[in-house]
């Protein structure tokens, strides 16, 4: 009785959550609503969807299938599959290496903004006073607040990629933090995963709807979201657009890094992947366009709270230019104000016009924003302007961090798999081997049951042609590499 | 004599009107923003509110300059309905005089905050042009607030992982006695060991099933 080498997840329902906490990620947050902005709004559902059925779906289910099927990582996998596309293997580890190395330092970001969230007034909520106490500090003031603790208090940016600006020590000890945690939630595998993932692909869910009625009943929410859907046809015929979506659904499913061959390689061999692959896939679609809306109605109270700061500022300039009462002039006059005092001072007006903002709401909702920018600096100046703004705060970035960490987990499972797969690395994972031999036995039942099991498996069809000419070729002694 | 007296009697006051005047050299413009600052409980600016701010800025003058400023040296002129307006500070030794305009902004930055408190306003509502208000220092606890809380959680992911390391040990460590209790039940073992002592292992009499199956 050989025990079985290779761990399993405890239940489907626990490799689900994992695919959905891999996909589900940064990307269907402060990517997807960027590209519906610049693309027509609604209307880029419709090649998004269309780019789903056609290189979503089918790449994820064969991804799947692999894994499943070959119960190995994706080196292993692939040249399973054929010798020469071992290479592909390889390349998948690689670039999961690539995108582990800096893939953390946004989780680091998270957990800065999260530790500064413990505070009574938020930190990017007003400027720092400058050095001898007179006012805001100079950088500061032309920036935003926002902007100023994001590039000059989280990064502390160097004026350009020439220079080195040193080490941070706050972000270097959240970037470590981040680190720390990643090897607390791999230390056993799939034992530790399986059991992380149910709180990574549901928590943010939680946050996302807390947020969607917060963000629904915010002043000016719904200018953000009636922009949104208001659908530009005419951008379907720009094949940016096309060419947005396509790869905005390869790399929010995250196809092609090999994580999800490595979760699967840890499934029951019989397990229904088919039904699961289309769920995981809709899941992320429609995590996508729920993160939109609430991206959008807090764009909206964004822009609707600047742009009556700027008619605030208008006011008060025409107050204090004219010495006019203060109520003679609201909010909801401003523009009537402005024709009547030209009027009636055309010279003195025209001494104001350089002064004068521009105060339009459509330009507030047009800035659109993607990645950091509308992660670190959008969200956190529309958070400041909330009430509880703390509790908002910590809401939010943590829910940021568990969109990471669940697609750190992916990546960093797509290099141990493979990699467990040759060598044993006992150091991260609990080993549950009893020795090669023990192992090697396993891989001979194990492919003589897929060699009877090919006519009846579900695989696409190339994988079954190839499986058949190669492996009836290899001797089963040359297993001990690559299997 | 009459005319003398009327003379003498106008003097102060055509004075005041050519020492308080708009962009006057010493003088400060001031612009009140009463109804933003009190909305509802905004008061009316009359010449009550406005005797109450002379005296605040006679007593700021009198205590940066530790001289006894009186109401009377605090001239206020062109007022708007804006509610803002030109003033100037006389010396108290001789009224003809005005006091630099450092001077008065000097006292005016010393007490802002309690100028600010007696007309129930603040710095963004009561507006001195040109004088730049003095922000509180900010609160710097002895150790910043984040690394408390980054404290905390790496202290927490710390102990789970040398608790999971330590539990894989000590899993590892029983599993090895469990086998080498079995090893010690095993036939075959006291088989080794009985040929180790230099005697045949008579198996007619061992327990196991082995060799007799039905």
């Amino acid at each position: 009785m050989a025990k079985d080498a290779r761990d399993n997840w405890e239940s489907p329902t626990q490799f689900v959550l994992a695919c959905v906490s891999y996909a589900v990620g940064l990307g269907n947050v402060w990517r997807f609503p960027y590209l519906c902005q610049m693309h027509g709004g609604g209307g880029f559902l419709i090649p998004y969807l269309l780019m789903l059925l056609l290189e979503g779906v089918p790449l994820f289910y064969l991804e799947l299938a692999i894994g499943q099927k070959m119960r190995l990582g994706s080196i292993g996998a692939w040249t399973a599959i054929s010798p020469y596309l071992g290479g592909l293997g390889l390349a998948s580890v690689v670039t999961s290496v690539y995108l582990c190395l800096y893939y953390n330092i946004i989780n680091a970001w998270s957990f800065w903004y999260l530790f500064h969230s413990f505070q009574s007034i938020l930190p990017w909520a007003a400027c720092p006073v400058n050095s001898n106490r007179t006012g805001p500090m100079e950088e500061c003031e032309k920036a935003s607040p926002t902007q100023y603790f994001f590039y000059r208090e989280t990064l502390n940016i160097s004026p350009s990629i020439e220079k080195s600006g040193g080490i941070q020590t706050g972000q270097a000890l959240c970037f470590l933090l981040a680190w720390v945690i990643t090897y607390l939630f791999i230390i056993r595998g799939v034992k530790s995963t399986g059991k992380v993932v149910y709180f990574t692909a549901t928590f943010p869910y939680v946050v996302l709807l807390i947020y969607l009625i917060r963000g629904m009943t915010l002043h000016g929410a719904l200018n953000g979201v009636k922009y949104m859907f208001t659908p530009k046809m005419e951008e379907l015929a720009n094949p940016t657009t096309w060419i947005n979506a396509a790869t905005q659904i390869f790399f929010s499913l995250g196809l092609g890094f090999g994580s999800l061959i490595a979760f699967a390689s840890y499934n029951q061999y019989h397990n229904n992947f088919e039904r699961q692959a289309i769920i995981v896939s809709l899941i992320n679609s429609g995590t996508s366009i729920f993160a939109s809306i609430v991206t959008f109605a807090i764009y909206g109270f964004k822009a609707t709270i600047n742009y009556e700061n700027c008619l605030d500022r208008t006011r008060i300039l025409l107050l204090n230019s004219f010495n006019l009462a203060e109520d003679s002039i609201t909010i909801n006059n401003v523009f009537e104000m402005i024709e009547k005092l030209n009027t009636t001072f055309p010279e003195q007006f025209a001494e104001l016009s350089n002064k004068l903002e521009d105060c339009n709401l459509e330009n507030e909702l047009s800035t659109a924003v993607e990645g950091t920018g509308l992660a670190f600096i959008v969200y956190s100046e529309a958070i400041k302007n909330m009430p509880l703004s703390q509790l908002w705060s910590v809401l939010y970035f943590f829910m940021l961090l568990m969109l990471g960490m669940g697609s750190m987990l992916g990546n960093i499972t797509a290099i141990t798999t493979p990699l467990r797969d040759f060598k044993f690395l006992s150091r991260v994972s609990n080993e549950a081997l009893n020795g090669k031999r023990t192992k090697q036995h396993l891989e001979e039942i194990r492919l003589s049951k897929l060699w009877t099991k090919l006519p009846l498996s579900r695989c696409l069809p190339f994988i079954f042609v190839s499986l058949k000419i190669h492996l009836f070729r290899r001797p089963l002694a040359q297993c001990e590499l690559a299997c | 004599m009459l005319g003398r007296i009327v003379f003498f009697l106008c003097l102060p006051s055509v004075l005041a009107a050519q020492l308080c005047k708009p962009n006057a050299a010493e003088g400060f413009k001031v612009r009140l923003s009463i109804k933003t600052a009190l909305g509802d409980k905004a008061y009316e600016w009359n010449r009550n509110q406005r005797f109450l701010f002379q005296a605040a800025i006679a007593f700021a003058m009198s205590h940066h300059l530790d001289l006894e400023f009186n109401v009377s040296n605090i001239l206020v002129c062109d007022e708007t309905p804006r509610v803002s307006f030109w003033f100037v500070v006389t010396s108290p030794d001789d009224p003809s005089r005005l006091v630099g305009k450092e001077s008065v902004e000097l006292a005016v930055r010393a007490s802002r905050g309690r100028i600010n408190n007696i007309l129930l306003l603040n710095d963004a509502t009561l507006e001195f042009v040109g004088v730049l208000p003095t922000l509180a220092a900010p609160v710097k606890p002895a150790t910043p607030s984040w690394l408390i809380v980054f404290g905390v959680v790496i202290g927490i992911v710390g102990a789970g992982i040398v608790f999971l390391l330590v539990s894989t040990v000590v899993q590892k460590k029983r599993k090895e006695n469990e086998v080498a209790e079995e090893e010690d039940d095993d036939e075959e073992a006291q088989m080794k060991r009985t040929a180790g002592n230099e005697g045949i292992y008579n198996t007619s009499f061992s327990e196991s099933d082995r060799n007799t199956q039905m």
